[in-house]
């Protein structure tokens, strides 16, 4: 077990760094310069901006900008963001934990629901409820992530003002606001953008799951289990159910890279200040170190995800543990 | 929620606010302002964006303000900010501001002379790279005669030279500024919290979520009216206009044609329309993309580019595009500015002389097609235009219609802001759609179209006329405002007739807001100049409005 973890971490330091240097790449060969409002603004003249270029190193060949960003990496010191004029660590910081909120409440939401539903599609297979939920399932993972959110927020902020619009908070109020109180403006400002991730990603699960149950349910054990006269409740709770789990772990590792990147549109439409709505301000900024900052954490959080999911998989199905060549 | 407030907002009414004099009886209220851009500072000296300007501005104080006539010229309509009066020397070479005794920074230390003196001196310095800085130049020294007195010294006389001592500065203080290494002027963490001088003061800044400031009780001219104003950030256009239409926000300083109808159906809402410099235009690249040497192929003829003014159906496009909330451009500088002139005649919509005009330049649709050619060449342009910018597009898209009309090809080229600024900075487009601000100073205009941006400002689109440079030249450095008045209008008749451009649209700003708040005049410059005459009438207000000046308790 040891040994496969140390792999898949050394795995996923590579993984990380191939994306962070594509990324720099991509960023640098993108059209638009980092200081283009400051070309455009007649204000600001030529000495000026060649300034600000130097001090940020943005005059020095791409090489040794890669160079440099590796060093101070090296040492943890993620850069400078001119378009926030603080560090990068500080935005990162800001941001990081307001996206953890959502994709965790997003992540577990989705499971539930998905799981749920896929199990009700398979046990009532070809049923009106199973039609019903195909239909609904199929509505979601086609729909763009960014037009349900925007519906989303018409009808139950705007035409339906029972949630509010954008944001993490009410504006002003919060602050004087109970904890209890805090609390419930804090949920109520999070039911719409993580109900809108919940929803598309939950589609996926249910279709997943629903494969996997009706997939184990032919199996001969599961024949056997009837044959010993066993109710259907528990046939399909203690013998299907528990066994067409182990493919769906595996979409926990699948759905971290849709949530991180479903956040992006979620969090710009809904204003929620995470990684997401970071990225969208430096990418179209220009805003480099920032750009690769989010996306360093990007793919770490998938990594992780990933390897999350394998070491469950592992722990959860005993016939890995059987044959993997560390244990025994 | 309203029912956990009460105790919190009772309890406000009664400490928060304190025992207000007479004067601050009606004083109260917090506007929330729903904007899409964060500041990139909020140090006037340092910030570049207009959403670092509005809070910088609202902190700080300059020594004297244009006033409602946005004059430049002389001192005439100036009003006092932290100077309470000042005194021009016989020979025009300096003048002595004299600082009001009772302004005082809001760490409660008094304003002196010394700040100003130290505030000009970073200004200039090129180790803070202030974008003020090349404003200066003609400044020499700024002194400090006693603690309320501070002498502004010139290198030479000029008729703005009151406005660049008064207005071009931001008033900083130096016994907290002093402590700070210069070259930390934009990455030391201190800059994010400043003490300014101005009505508010800062209360706090969340990055990506908001900007608070609060009400100064304390400050000379008298407590605003107002208790607190929010900045709360939005980036996305919608989120934002969505914030105010379901009340989650009071204020949005630009509201878009199509949010024009939706406020109608809002009681709670109004409207409040107020003057713009803004001024869009088709730009035309004079010279030839694939070599800059070279005159653009079909823009390089004066007659093309009035062939193609002519095409445009300027009324029509601006009908189309911004309904109530635009004008026909009078050319390159908007009719709210001072010296915008509206008896200026721009190419009017004539598609047949266009057609004759076209067909004399030896542009003719020989084959048919459609598309007008000559030499070989066909009649056919790329039009570029960010997609950050709905008004843009829109324009485009209704300009390429009408000037298919006259047998132009008109290829659109929507991109990203980013890539746009790219493409006009290496001049690689044939037109695009553009925008301008026009600075209150009209020997600005310099900067956009004068023949020294070409290389190295943002004159992109190469513009070239000695004549239209030498008229702007003599009307910003003669003292008599008639000549002034007179040379201006030559020069912008001689651009005019140069048609760098087709003179499109001039938006007219309009912010949408509560109807319990009721605004000040807005100045097209900045619509914020007022904000600390805003109020809310006590019989209107709703909670958040009732807080008072307590500091937030996270």
């Amino acid at each position: 077990m040891r040994a496969l973890v140390a792999r898949r971490l050394l795995q996923a330091a590579v993984i990380v760094a191939i994306a962070a240097t594509t990324t720099f790449l991509l960023v640098q060969l993108a059209p638009g310069d980092p200081l283009g409002d400051l070309v455009e603004n007649p204000r600001v003249p030529l000495e000026v901006r060649e300034r600000l270029r130097a001090r940020w190193g943005l005059d020095r060949p791409m090489h040794e900008q890669y160079v440099l960003y590796v060093r101070n990496l090296a040492r943890g010191d993620l850069g400078w963001s001119f378009s926030q004029n603080r560090p990068v660590a500080d935005a990162v910081i800001d941001a990081l934990p307001n996206t953890l909120l959502l994709m965790g409440v997003a992540l577990i939401g989705a499971f539930a629901l998905g799981m749920t539903a896929g199990v009700i599609r398979a046990g009532r297979r070809g049923s009106m409820a199973d039609r019903a939920l195909g239909a609904g399932t199929l509505v979601f993972y086609s729909m763009p992530d960014f037009w349900l959110a925007i519906m989303a927020m018409l009808v139950f902020a705007y035409w339906v003002p029972v949630f509010p619009t954008s944001g993490m908070t009410t504006a002003v109020l919060y602050d004087y606001l109970s904890p209890a109180g805090k609390l419930i403006d804090r949920l109520k400002h999070l039911v719409l953008p993580a109900t809108t991730l919940v929803l598309l990603l939950a589609a996926i699960i249910a279709r997943y799951q629903r494969a996997a149950f009706l997939d184990v349910a032919t199996q001969d054990f599961v024949r056997t289990a009837r044959a010993k006269g066993l109710t259907e409740r528990a046939v399909l709770w203690r013998h299907v159910l528990r066994n067409a789990l182990l493919p769906v772990i595996t979409l926990l590792g699948l759905s971290l890279p849709m949530l991180v990147g479903g956040s992006v549109f979620i969090e710009q439409v809904f204003a929620w200040p995470g990684m997401g709505r970071l990225a969208v301000g430096a990418i179209a900024a220009r805003d480099h170190a920032l750009v690769m900052a989010v996306v360093l954490m990007g793919s770490g959080l998938v990594t992780l995800g990933s390897l999350l999911a394998d070491l469950l998989y592992v722990v959860a199905d005993p016939r890995l543990r059987l044959h993997s060549p560390t244990s025994g | 929620m309203l029912s956990r407030l009460l105790p919190v907002l009772a309890l406000s009414a009664i400490v928060g606010c304190g025992a207000p004099d007479r004067s601050d009886a009606d004083a109260g209220g917090t506007v929330i302002m729903t904007v899409g851009a964060e500041p990139d500072a909020i140090l006037p000296l340092t910030t570049t964006s207009i959403a670092g300007n509005q809070v910088a501005d609202i902190l700080f104080e300059r020594l004297a303000e244009p006033g409602d006539s946005m004059n430049t010229r002389g001192d005439g309509g100036f009003e006092p900010e932290l100077a309470e009066s000042w005194t021009w020397a016989p020979d025009s070479l300096s003048i002595a501001f004299k600082l009001h005794p009772g302004a005082k920074w809001h760490d409660g230390k008094p304003v002196t002379a010394r700040d100003v003196a130290f505030s000009f001196d970073i200004h200039k310095d090129p180790e803070v790279g202030s974008p003020v800085a090349p404003l200066l130049a003609r400044i020499d020294s700024v002194t400090a005669r006693d603690s309320l007195t501070a002498v502004v010294w010139y290198r030479q006389r000029y008729p703005e030279q009151f406005l660049d001592a008064a207005f071009q500065v931001r008033i900083h203080p130096e016994h907290w500024l002093g402590k700070i290494k210069r070259s930390e002027y934009t990455t030391s963490p201190d800059v994010r919290s400043p003490i300014g001088s101005g009505r508010f003061k800062f209360a706090r800044w969340e990055p990506g979520t908001l900007v608070e400031v609060v009400a100064n009780t304390e400050h000379y001219r008298g407590r605003p009216k107002l208790d607190r104003i929010l900045w709360s950030i939005a980036p996305e256009f919608n989120a934002a206009a969505a914030r105010l239409f379901s009340g989650e926000a009071d204020y949005l300083e630009y509201l878009r044609p199509e949010n024009v109808e939706e406020i109608k159906k809002h009681s709670e809402l109004t409207m409040t329309r107020y003057g713009s410099l803004d001024y869009g235009f088709m730009w035309f690249n004079l010279r030839d993309p694939r070599n800059n040497a070279r005159p653009h192929p079909i823009f390089g003829d004066v007659g093309v580019r009035r062939a193609l003014s002519m095409a445009v159906d300027r009324e029509k496009a601006v009908k189309n595009v911004l309904g109530d909330l635009g004008y026909v451009s009078v050319g390159p500088l908007p009719r709210a500015h001072l010296y915008g002139d509206t008896t200026l005649k721009t190419p009017g919509y004539d598609l047949e002389g266009a057609k004759r005009l076209l067909d004399s330049l030896g542009w003719r649709d020989a084959n048919g097609d459609g598309i007008r050619e000559k030499g070989g060449r066909q009649l056919r342009f790329s039009l570029a235009a960010p997609t950050s910018s709905q008004t843009r597009m829109r324009f485009s898209v209704v300009l390429q219609a009408m000037l298919r009309d006259v047998g132009a090809r008109v290829e659109l080229d929507h991109m990203e802001i980013r890539a746009f600024q790219e493409l006009l900075v290496r001049k690689r487009w044939d037109a695009a759609m553009q925008t301008w601000r026009t600075d209150p100073t009209p020997s600005s205009i310099i900067q956009t179209w004068g023949i020294a941006s070409v290389k190295d400002g943002v004159n992109f689109g190469s513009y070239q006329n000695p004549v239209f440079d030498a008229y702007i030249d003599s009307a910003a450095t003669t003292m008599d405002p008639a000549r002034a008045q007179s040379y201006y209008r030559r020069a912008y008749e001689t651009i005019i007739a140069d048609a760098p451009a087709v003179w499109v649209f001039e938006p007219v700003n309009a912010a949408g807001h509560h109807t319990r708040i009721k605004v000040a005049p807005m100045r097209p410059d900045a619509w914020w100049t007022r904000i600390h005459e805003w109020y809310i009438p006590r019989n209107e207000r709703i909670p958040r409005d009732n807080i008072g000046l307590r500091a937030a308790t996270p």
